[in-house]
């Protein structure tokens, strides 16, 4: 499979480090202690993982504290990636979103998410996204992947990803069978991985 | 592959499994090459969806991360080596200096590809998942589960086969001048060692034993200065019933 397309720099702020630095190279820096280095992966990382975080946690205090978190952990892991393994955006997306989900499940308080019909009314994730999607080639880029999947697809998936249900929650939500849900989350990720496999 | 659980790759890399149907998958990936590969593309597709929420985080973050980073060391490479310890039931402090030493060693050993977190916690070593798995297969396998002012602790272990695994979940991460050290406790004679250990950074620890538990009755978990102690700080000491 191809990685070049995430391991682009996608904030476009390119302060600090000079460009020719990969984010391989500067986990691999910071593993052996360099605060520099790091500085560079937080600067050319934090806006992915922040905006990620804040969409799923929804409280822009949590959202930094929750971010600080991952930092500090990707830090602490720094020695422990492992590069042949995968690429580091989606390592730190993952440990992010890992987290951020933990934190809704563990505190997003039993009123919010048991009150489905105001959940259904309200959360639109795929297009309340859209709204707030930069016109920057990644973002359209990605509209274009996410067009790919069925609308009932991209449903079940940004549920997941940026709703922070588990697929069960997803079910229940949508009234569908978990077997229904599991297919389809696991299609329509397939979907996109192709699309963005063929773009790359 | 087995595709009941193949199809759970989608939910998987989008965490939006439970806790046990993680720990059921993530099992399954140790022996599933194509669903781990499979993983990774999906988790990558994922990742794609963060462009969507890009929003720059407020500015004092990044000093507040970077001061946090200053003030912690990274940890070291993974280093395979054994990752069960023996259990000794000696009194020796010389072996069981030893021990600590191999415990602590094995605290070292946690999670590979990052993860998560407690999940992270899970998804380490692949040599971990094939002991818990062989343990459980044991025909006198027995667990105890108790929740702790140390978070939570569950023993699996089979006296016949001479073998357990701790697991604690959610225990307060101690400072650098401070462990945690398991303790074998009879109703006979003083508790004896079985090691030191610390959690990962969640908080959460897997760790694979052996030796002989004949006349052991409860196992304890206790506080305990860096280094370990001859006998457990008895304000610290947690015990879990066998």
């Amino acid at each position: 499979m191809t990685s070049m397309w995430f391991e682009r720099s996608s904030s476009g702020d390119d302060r600090a480090e000079p460009a020719t630095r990969t984010l391989d190279e500067l986990v691999a820096s910071a593993a052996r202690g360099d605060e520099a280095a790091f500085a560079a992966l937080y600067d050319q990382t934090s806006a992915r993982v922040y905006g990620m975080v804040l969409r799923v946690v929804r409280d822009p205090a949590q959202a930094a504290e929750v971010t600080q978190d991952v930092y500090l952990e990707v830090w602490r892991q720094s020695a422990r990636f492992d590069a042949d393994k995968g690429s580091v955006l989606p390592w730190l997306l993952m440990i992010a979103h890992r987290r951020a989900v933990d934190r809704v499940r563990s505190a997003q308080s039993s009123l919010v998410r048991d009150d489905k019909y105001a959940q259904l009314n309200e959360e639109r994730p795929y297009d309340s996204v859209s709204e707030q999607v930069q016109t920057s080639l990644d973002a359209q880029r990605v509209r274009r992947v996410l067009a790919d999947p069925t609308p009932a697809q991209r449903e079940a998936v940004t549920l997941a990803y940026f709703g922070g249900y588990t697929h069960t929650e997803v079910a229940e939500l949508l009234t569908l069978p978990l077997g229904t849900v599991k297919t389809r989350i696991r299609d329509g990720l397939i979907r996109m991985r192709d699309a963005l496999g063929v773009m790359a | 592959m087995t595709d009941e659980l193949n199809v759970l790759a989608g939910a998987y890399a989008l965490d939006a499994l439970d806790d046990d149907e993680r720990a059921v998958f993530e099992e399954h990936l140790h022996s599933c090459p194509e669903c781990t590969e499979e993983v990774r593309g999906l988790r990558n597709a994922a990742a794609e969806l963060s462009h969507l929420t890009e929003v720059g985080p407020p500015p004092q973050l990044r000093a507040a991360v970077l001061g946090a980073v200053a003030q912690s060391r990274p940890l070291p490479p993974l280093v395979d080596g054994a990752r069960v310890l023996p259990l000794r039931r000696t009194r020796s402090a010389a072996l069981w200096q030893g021990l600590a030493a191999a415990c602590a060693l094995i605290a070292i050993v946690v999670s590979a590809w990052g993860y998560s977190e407690h999940r992270q916690a899970q998804r380490s070593a692949d040599a971990r998942g094939s002991v818990v798995e062989s343990l459980l297969a044991a025909p006198d396998v027995r667990a105890t589960t108790t929740t702790m002012k140390q978070g939570q602790s569950t023993l699996i272990y089979s006296r016949r086969e001479h073998r357990l695994v701790l697991i604690g979940r959610g225990m307060p991460v101690l400072p650098a001048d401070e462990t945690y050290q398991l303790w074998m406790m009879s109703a006979t004679g003083e508790p004896v060692s079985g090691g030191l250990f610390r959690p990962d950074p969640n908080g959460n620890v897997e760790l694979p034993a052996s030796g002989d538990l004949d006349g052991v009755d409860r196992m304890g978990v206790s506080v305990e200065p860096a280094g370990g102690s001859a006998q457990p700080t008895p304000t610290t000491v947690q015990v879990l019933k066998l």
